[in-house]
């Protein structure tokens, strides 16, 4: 099943083919928006692939270690998506991440820099006290994992019931453009929760209103242990954004710079008034659903497929077109070999030192963090100043 | 015709729900509408009838047919500034956006330890006794009174529906509004509205009827019965106090715990079915809170637990009726 998913996007040297043009009636305004990107930038996008890469490796090794409880949600083999999409927003646009997203809620915004005062992102060290349930949290803690957010930073918070936050982003940006503003939103969102109906609600309500709601499908093969074909009857995505009168594009998941083209046309499309945009990016889930399916996920699944689906990865794709591009030398493209190594096998050398020092940074703030205290427990439930 | 006389004029509960929506929309520039066929039709019933054509599309949306994406988008509006007013065309169809309700809108402010508060008010016609069948004669405010974080409300005098409906728009709360639309048209309960600022708080009964020997406690259609069934009573020697609740999410204890000190025997009437409904919530609170007030146990009376079948001897047969409450308050009165 799975090489033919792959087939249609991929040449098999592992460099994204030009796809089809995108359904619907729309004109795609730039081929290759990452033509535009200079070097530096690129090699930004291959740093960040470290950093979202190295928060996962950190985390199971903390997990390992017994210093971290709690189920993680891995998004091995998937960074390219969560670097190259958040690299095609300014600032002021909205994100809508869930759980395979973690890294989403401290890279969002990260372009111009990672410490940059006033960063329209959650901070690591928030982040890291989410991960480990403490009072630091955005949300101190009062609902795991991915379930956080921000207002302020323009990040919509998650729940379980995925698909869910496809209405809300669409509402979030109904009310940007009513205030003037001309933000977009990007929603992630597995290919498992396109079968609910609010996926399809949501895209509807979106098109019918042409808002600037960029729909991505991380088609990572398995909604839990669950496989594509026992989940959809489509070859791709991008046929069903025919179903709602908007364009839909494929973009190989393992190459941040098409990730990057793909979700940077529906920005400028959705940018321009034209509407919502479906983009699939066809990737594969490197381990179980959460850590707690790692062991049954060896079983379900075969392993010449987890193989194979995890024989492209996104920073092994990066240095190969940056290498190609002359971005980077022969000599950088052979240093910090993290790619094709689980948690298990990689090392913190295997990663830049700014990578591991920010990391770290962040873990060590969520250890010495306190926990909420018990009676935040029946804390805002409503509102009580309201006015 | 003297201006007097003119704002005199004794106005129906549909026109009550009118005024307070275009008084918001007046004064709050950042309120919405949105629903299914409210701005070009004006509504299913007509209460948002002329508000597209006064405030525009933009603030009042006609959206595809899909309640989960009407109460999914007023959230992401409320998060991004907006208060929103949901129609739900009928409140039966309540359920087809259930999960956005309570999963996503309930409970926003929780999960955000109070970084977010909702304006958004899910109202729409509710219950039964006029033929609607299955699908348009629900009660269902006991499924959201259960999901913390939402307020319930269900006013049953024009001046309450509009005084309670401005309250709920400025509330930074999520309310779900209960409408009786056998009342809206209803011209023997229309009633002069209160001039100005009209608002009612939340948390706060009425009592419809004073009396000494026994509590009736209500809301909605069903104070209507509870006002017929005192008259009978009365003839009977039995004098009832019927306390319309008006708000079920808070819920005014106190004024049903000062009646009781009175009465000392509770009947508590909804329209909804029995098992879990909001009658046996007030039984059990007060069964809490005043135990020692009462002379007998406290009787509820409700829909039998069934749907509401269409034909009208199988729709009154199972929707609760004065002479039940009658007969109710004659078993604790004689206990």
């Amino acid at each position: 099943m799975i090489t033919m998913a792959w087939s249609f996007v991929v040449t098999p040297n592992g460099a994204a083919t030009d796809n089809p043009a995108p359904s619907g009636s729309t004109q795609v305004l730039s081929p290759r928006p990452s033509e535009r990107l200079t070097s530096e930038e690129k090699r930004e996008m291959l740093r960040q692939l470290y950093l979202a890469r190295y928060f996962d490796v950190r985390l199971i090794k903390e997990k390992k270690k017994g210093r971290l409880t709690g189920t993680l949600y891995s998004s091995h083999n998937q960074e390219a998506i969560i670097v190259g999409s958040l690299f095609a927003l300014e600032p002021t646009d909205w994100i809508s991440p869930i759980h395979r997203d973690m890294p989403a809620f401290f890279m969002k915004d990260m372009r111009g820099g990672w410490d940059r005062p006033g960063r329209m992102s959650m901070s690591v060290e928030e982040v890291c006290c989410q991960v480990w349930g403490k009072v630091g949290s955005p949300g101190r803690a009062r609902d795991n994992w991915s379930h956080i957010g921000s207002r302020e930073k323009r990040i919509i918070h998650s729940t379980s019931m995925l698909a869910g936050t496809i209405p809300v982003a669409a509402g979030v940006v109904y009310a940007d453009r009513l205030n003037g503003g001309n933000a977009v939103v990007l929603t992630y969102n597995g290919e498992g929760s396109t079968a609910q109906g609010i996926f399809h609600e949501a895209v509807n309500f979106a098109a019918v209103h042409k808002l600037p709601v960029i729909t991505i499908i991380e088609n990572n093969q398995w909604a839990y242990g669950t496989p594509t074909e026992l989940e959809y009857s489509l070859p791709d995505f991008a046929r069903r954004a025919d179903g709602y009168g908007i364009p839909g594009l494929v973009a190989d998941g393992q190459d941040v710079l098409d990730v990057y083209d793909k979700v940077m046309q529906a920005v400028e499309h959705a940018r321009a008034g034209h509407g919502p945009s479906i983009v699939e990016c066809k990737t594969f889930r490197a381990y179980g659903h959460g850590d707690h399916d790692d062991d049954r996920a060896a079983k379900y699944r075969p392993r010449d497929e987890v193989e194979e689906g995890r024989s492209r990865d996104p920073i092994a794709v990066a240095k190969r077109r940056l290498r190609e591009q002359g971005v980077i030398s022969a000599e950088e493209a052979e240093q910090f070999m993290a790619e094709g190594k689980g948690a298990g096998e990689a090392k913190d050398a295997d990663f830049p030192p700014e990578v591991v020092a920010y990391l770290k940074r962040g873990v060590d703030y969520a250890i010495k963090s306190g926990l909420p205290p018990a009676e935040e427990g029946s804390m805002w439930v409503f509102r009580e100043d309201h006015s | 015709m003297s201006v007097v006389a003119a704002t005199a004029i004794k106005k129906n509960f549909l026109t009550a729900l009118k005024e307070a929506l275009i008084e918001e929309m007046e004064r709050n520039p950042d309120m919405l509408c949105i629903g299914e066929d409210i701005g070009i039709l004006g509504g299913a019933f007509g209460v948002t009838e002329g508000l597209q054509e006064r405030f525009g599309t933009q603030r009042v949306i006609d959206a595809p047919i899909s309640e989960a994406a009407i109460v999914g988008s007023a959230v992401g509006m409320s998060l991004n500034g907006k208060t929103v007013m949901v129609e739900m065309q009928f409140i039966d169809f309540i359920s087809c956006g259930f999960d956005q309700i309570v999963n996503m809108l309930a409970t926003y402010h929780y999960r955000t330890a109070g970084e977010v508060d909702m304006g958004v008010v899910i109202r729409g016609p509710a219950g039964g006794y006029g033929g609607g069948a299955l699908y348009h004669s629900q009660m269902n405010e006991a499924w959201f009174a259960h999901s913390p974080g939402l307020k319930v409300v269900c006013p049953s005098t024009p001046s309450d529906a509009k005084g309670l409906m401005k309250t709920a728009l400025r509330d930074r709360n999520p309310v779900l509004f209960y409408e009786v639309k056998q009342l809206y048209r209803d011209t023997t309960i229309a009633e002069v509205l209160p001039e100005g600022e009209h608002l009612v708080p939340f948390g706060q009964a009425a009592i419809r009827r004073a009396g000494e020997d026994v509590t009736l406690v209500t809301y909605g259609q069903n104070v209507y019965h509870c006002l017929k069934a005192a008259d009978v009573l009365a003839d009977q020697g039995v004098h009832a106090e019927v306390i319309d609740l008006r708000t079920l999410v808070p819920l005014d204890e106190a004024t049903i715990l000062e009646s009781l000190a009175k009465t000392h025997r509770l009947v508590v009437v909804n329209e909804a079915p029995m098992t879990c409904g909001f009658a046996g919530e007030v039984v059990a609170r007060i069964s809490d809170r005043g135990f020692e007030l009462l002379d007998a146990p406290p009787v509820r009376v409700t829909r039998k637990d069934t749907p509401v079948p269409w034909a009208k001897p199988l729709e009154l047969h199972v929707l609760p009726s004065v002479e039940q409450i009658v007969a109710a308050c004659h078993r604790v009165v004689r206990f």
